[in-house]
């Protein structure tokens, strides 16, 4: 829609774009994701990528949060859709289980979005409360 | 976010995970369960289903594979080896095709201003800044691979004009040049291989000359040949090892210098000559070198020789011998002596032969030797 404006104003434009974006990988040689530099790095050099330079790593690990974080978001709200549902049915007896819990489920759910067919298998013995003290563990 | 073959993609994803498991890669696996459940954590988790969050890592790992590949794929397009920050666009904007990022339909977008980095940018602003739970130990990295410099980044100058700059400089020359297999491979083929071959040669002449020698020796007392008399008889005043021919008692006429093919004259001759003819008898005996090294028996091949030489005796031999034996006289009628030589030939190869041979050589022999009495009579 406003195509002719982009062309005209390209080079301001793009001066500005390039500033940003040294600008937003500058920033990141002080920002730690929560995904660690050397796991990162481990799997890139996996993959045949070679680059030194941290801020590409750094580029790299958060967009991969970004991702993980989006899935694990969409799982949540798979999960507390699924428990209004519920809520609403028994909303008395699942007071007590208020607690969000990242199923097999919900995740297949959110990651058939992003192109990732997961099936939850249906005889798995896996309860939340398997979960739970892993969990409990690392905190 | 990965890619449009999900399904065959997670199994295969799948199929990776023992394979890592046995071949060390738990560790980072654990790392990568851990960094995921914090993130779960911050999104608002409190718990998990363990295949869940396992479910979770793999996924993040083969994400974070697939941008590697990616950006190193578009690295490698623009001929380059190592990849910079437009290859990691280019290859977050593959992966987030499916969900789509603002900008993908602008054709002459740039890549600094892609929605997807705007996107990661924001979500940096927004989120919480959390760091990993712990500090990790030694972790499998090899952080830079360092390439051998190549001529041009040394400044060294090519040993060789074929060798372009741009290729790995050569190790320092005392690396290799003290090396066992650089000098042999040096001098080996002028020197070394030639004189063992010299070495090889002449130990085969010495054994044919005394193959040879032995030969002439059973041979001169039955060999007839009148023409050749004279030089024979010099040949024999100069030669110490005609002596044992003349133990059969034979007369000077017996005395023989061969037809030129076998060349016995040259053992006939002195010792000096002998090298000399070596050259032209050796082309008929080297033939049966083989057959007769392999031979254990000598005196066999002796009469083997003889039986030769025989069956190339002129005709005025063979008349006589065809008048007082027939044995030998329908031997040596049935062919001439290119025959007679291919008689000879296979019985080399054959063993079971040999006897039979051996018996006819000898009868030869002993013909022969009675015949040159007969001769030495007349």
């Amino acid at each position: 829609m406003n195509h002719n404006q982009n062309q005209q104003s390209s080079e301001g434009r793009h001066d500005d774009d390039e500033a940003s974006l040294s600008e937003f990988l500058a920033s990141l040689m002080d920002y730690t994701p929560t995904i660690p530099d050397e796991l990162v790095e481990h799997y890139l050099a996996k993959s045949g990528f070679q680059c030194p330079d941290v801020r590409l790593i750094r580029l790299v690990a958060v967009a991969t949060q970004k991702f993980v974080a989006e899935v694990a978001t969409d799982a949540l709200q798979q999960c507390k859709a699924r428990q209004a549902a519920v809520v609403k049915d028994k909303r008395d007896k699942q007071q007590k289980d208020k607690r969000q819990i990242l199923t097999m489920e919900d995740l297949s759910k959110a990651l058939r979005e992003y192109g990732v067919n997961v099936k939850h298998q249906e005889y798995f013995a896996d309860s939340p409360s398997t979960g739970m003290d892993p969990a409990s563990r690392e905190e | 976010m990965s890619d449009g073959g999900g399904e065959s993609g997670r199994e295969h994803d799948q199929s990776n995970t023992t394979q890592r498991k046995s071949s060390g890669d738990e560790f980072a696996r654990a790392i990568a369960k851990i960094a995921v459940a914090q993130v779960c954590e911050i999104v608002g988790f409190q718990t998990f289903q363990l295949s869940a969050l396992e479910t979770l890592s793999d996924v993040t790992v083969q994400y974070i594979h697939n941008i590697g590949k990616t950006a190193h794929l578009y690295a490698n397009l623009s001929g380059r080896t190592d990849c910079n920050v437009f290859d990691i666009i280019r290859g977050l904007e593959d992966l987030s095709v499916a969900q789509g990022f603002a900008g993908a339909s602008d054709i002459d977008r740039c890549l600094a201003s892609s929605g997807t980095v705007k996107e990661i940018s924001q979500y940096v602003a927004e989120s919480e800044h959390v760091p990993f739970a712990y500090s990790i130990p030694q972790f499998p990295v090899i952080k830079d691979r360092r390439p051998t410099p190549s001529f041009w980044q040394s400044g060294e100058e090519t040993p060789g004009e074929h060798i372009p700059t741009w290729l790995p400089a050569f190790p320092e020359p005392h690396t290799f040049s003290q090396s066992t297999t650089f000098n042999e491979r040096a001098t080996e083929p002028d020197t070394a291989i030639v004189e063992q071959e010299k070495q090889q040669r002449n130990v085969e002449q010495t054994m044919l000359n005394f193959q040879r020698r032995l030969v002439c020796n059973g041979m001169e007392g039955p060999s007839v040949d009148a023409g050749d008399a004279e030089k024979a008889k010099q040949a024999r005043e100069s030669n110490p090892f005609l002596a044992a021919p003349l133990q059969f008692g034979e007369t000077e006429v017996s005395q023989v210098t061969l037809p030129a093919k076998l060349s016995i004259k040259a053992t006939v001759e002195n010792l000096k000559d002998e090298n000399h003819a070596k050259d032209r008898c050796s082309s008929v005996l080297e033939t049966f070198a083989p057959a007769i090294e392999a031979i254990k028996n000598k005196s066999f091949e002796l009469e083997e020789d003889q039986k030769r030489i025989l069956s190339s005796r002129k005709p005025t031999v063979q008349f006589k011998i065809g008048m007082t034996k027939k044995s030998l006289g329908t031997l040596l009628h049935s062919g001439t002596h290119k025959k007679g030589f291919e008689e000879m030939y296979p019985c080399f190869g054959r063993e079971n032969e040999k006897d039979e041979k051996k018996r006819r050589a000898e009868k030869i022999l002993k013909n022969s030797m009675e015949n040159s009495q007969e001769l030495a009579q007349l």
